[in-house]
């Protein structure tokens, strides 16, 4: 008998419900069926009034020949369309949004406490640390975005100080910007610019030159083994004959560094330093809140702040040249 | 059970009044058809309002009793449930607009063009569907959230929470697709956009296009698959979904609250 209750407490799953206490009760009838139906009837009410007023849009009819500029994407995918500008398209458009996915649904398997479900904002420091995270979450992504389109905010000023390369360059050793021939000086413009326009010289190897075709080691194939049908060529840069590696650095390691670690990184370092960020859901409160406030961010710099070319404009200068 | 037992003549038009109330009354609803629809009158005692929950079959997603501090609106905002009105509506508007629509490039802009201005209400049905959505998307977003900040997904609710990532994705891809069907300009060079997406996805991008929009460039293939996706085959999943959702609910001892 005893060994058969111990079994019994071992195999039951340690999962403790809330007590319930039925004076803390209200019957679902009518409490809640009357919240549900009076919130759907406000709802039908609004859509209704809206789509009285409101017409749906339907443009010219589908024509591949003619490319509205600028075409974009629904709404909700205009942050992919415009991670897409600052980074590997394999990368903005497909991995990152991927792994957002995957952390999403990892949430509750890395945050297994009990403590304190069922209310807003549980921890101590809950609300503070959102704030501070939306707050700058939504600086870090319009600053970097003023910083990828460097002529038109004019960040790239802030690093004019780097000397322009010589026209004739034969040793360029210490970092230098390639401008167009006759062009005025300017500093860095996109990050892309670290590969294309960033020059220098370190032991005797050039950057960019140098390093943009390594040969791939196994030349794409292990013996009878083909690496190319495995496709690394479509992550731009990797596989392929060569390597690039300052194409790499500029459009894959940086960007992505940035975003998934060195910012996550400061602020819930900074958080944790206050004191404010202590326990794993405070860790996961930073991280969720900066994730969805990029999102939120980068679907407003898509649908308001991109013009024709996708160059970064004020909202009241988009216009849209239907082709 | 009449109502009207003890006639007496009605003395001013007050009592006439409520005498003509009554008899109304009693004709809408204790009247043969009523009574087969719905077996009992208004639930007017806690049992009776206990049991129309438990047996009613759409009102039997619910429990019979929930936590005082789940009706509370600034709890959930009722954010869950109205992710799911707007599905409701969605799919009655969208049943409407399919009787209207052929899903080939030579007739769907003319189909659309043609129920804004040829079908009564077609206008607003339309409309209807578009705003519906857009909302849908939102709130699926805000209920996430509300879900997050309230550490909902705590134990025992990790595995509903992932039904919920589901849904998300779901709910995105329900409206993507819904987005060409239209054939026009936007519609193309939006889901151009999508489909470059897709087509640099490593490893795997030209078959995401070739499979997913039927080729290199949006045309017939692409449509037909949109359309197939957006009116079977993601809305029965995500029905499917829901209904684990909503179970899951329940399974894990109703919404969460402190222990
Ligand atoms: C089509 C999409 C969805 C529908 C129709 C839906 C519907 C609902 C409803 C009606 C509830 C009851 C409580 C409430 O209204 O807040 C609920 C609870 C819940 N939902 Fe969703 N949901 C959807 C998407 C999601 C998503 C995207 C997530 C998270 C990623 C999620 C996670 C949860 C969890 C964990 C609960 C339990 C909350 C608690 O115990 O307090 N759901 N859902």
């Amino acid at each position: 008998m005893a060994v058969e209750a111990q079994r019994q407490a071992s195999a039951a799953p340690a999962r403790p419900r809330p007590k319930r206490s039925r004076e803390e009760e209200v019957l679902v009838w009518p409490n809640l069926v009357f919240i549900e139906f009076i919130s759907a009837v406000l709802f039908t009410i609004t859509f209704t009034i809206l789509s009285v007023f409101i017409n749906a849009p339907l443009l010219n009819r589908a024509n591949l020949n003619v490319t509205p500029n600028p075409s974009k994407a629904p709404w909700y995918f205009g942050n992919l369309q415009e991670l897409l500008l600052h980074m590997d398209k394999a990368w903005g458009g497909v991995l990152l949004p991927t792994i957002f996915l995957g952390f999403l649904a990892t949430i509750p398997f890395i945050d297994r406490s009990r403590h304190m479900q069922g209310v807003w904002f549980g921890t101590k420091y809950a609300a503070r640390i959102t704030v501070i995270t939306v707050i700058y979450a939504t600086v870090v992504i319009f600053a970097l975005v003023s910083f990828d389109a460097g002529e038109s905010t004019g960040t790239e000023r802030l690093t004019r100080w780097i000397p322009a390369c010589a026209e004739s360059s034969e040793d360029v050793s210490w970092p230098c910007l390639r401008d167009e021939v006759g062009a005025d000086h300017l500093g860095i413009v996109s990050t892309k610019d670290i590969s294309k326009r960033l020059e220098f010289e370190v032991l005797g190897v050039k950057w960019p030159e140098d390093l943009d075709h390594i040969a791939w080691p196994f030349n794409d194939s292990i013996g009878d083994w083909d690496l190319g049908g495995i496709g690394l060529g479509s992550i731009h840069g990797w596989g392929g004959e060569h390597f690039n590696i300052p194409s790499i650095m500029a459009e894959q390691v940086i960007p992505l560094t940035l975003v998934i670690v060195v910012f996550p990184g400061m602020i819930i370092y900074t958080l944790f330093r206050l004191g404010w960020v202590r326990t794993r859901r405070d860790v996961l409160i930073v991280m969720f809140t900066g994730a969805l406030t990029s999102f939120v961010a980068l679907t407003l710099v898509a649908s308001f702040f991109r013009g024709q070319g996708q160059d970064l404009i004020w909202p009241w200068k988009i216009k849209v040249d239907e082709g | 059970m009449s109502v009207t037992e003890e006639p007496g003549k009605p003395r001013n038009l007050r009592e006439r009044l409520n005498v003509l109330q009554d008899r109304i009354y009693d004709k809408l609803f204790h009247n043969y058809i009523w009574q087969s629809i719905f077996r009992s009158g208004y639930p007017n005692t806690p049992r009776n309002q206990m049991l129309v929950v438990a047996t009613n079959v759409f009102l039997h997603l619910h429990p019979t009793r929930i936590h005082r501090t789940h009706v509370k609106i600034t709890y959930t905002y009722c954010l869950g449930g109205l992710t799911f009105f707007m599905f409701i509506v969605l799919t009655i508007t969208g049943v409407l607009l399919m009787f209207y629509y052929v899903p080939s490039v030579d007739r769907a802009y003319q189909d659309i063009a043609a129920l804004e201005t040829n079908v009564k209400f077609g206008l607003l049905m339309r409309n209807l569907h578009r705003w519906t959505a857009h909302a849908m998307v939102i709130l699926v977003f805000l209920h996430m959230m509300r879900v997050f900040y309230t550490g909902a997904y705590k134990p025992p609710r990790e595995f509903n929470w992932v039904v919920g990532v589901v849904l998300l994705v779901l709910t995105l891809v329900l409206s993507f697709t819904g987005y060409l069907l239209p054939w026009d300009q936007l519609a193309l060079w939006a889901v151009t956009v999508g489909h470059g997406i897709g087509g640099s996805a490593p490893y795997l991008g030209d078959e995401t296009q070739i499979i997913v929009f039927g080729g290199f460039e949006i045309g017939q293939p692409a449509l037909i698959r949109f359309y197939t996706l957006h009116v079977i085959a993601l809305p029965l999943l995500a029905a499917i979904m829901m209904a684990v959702h909503f179970w899951r609910i329940r399974r894990d001892g109703g919404m969460a609250r402190p222990l």
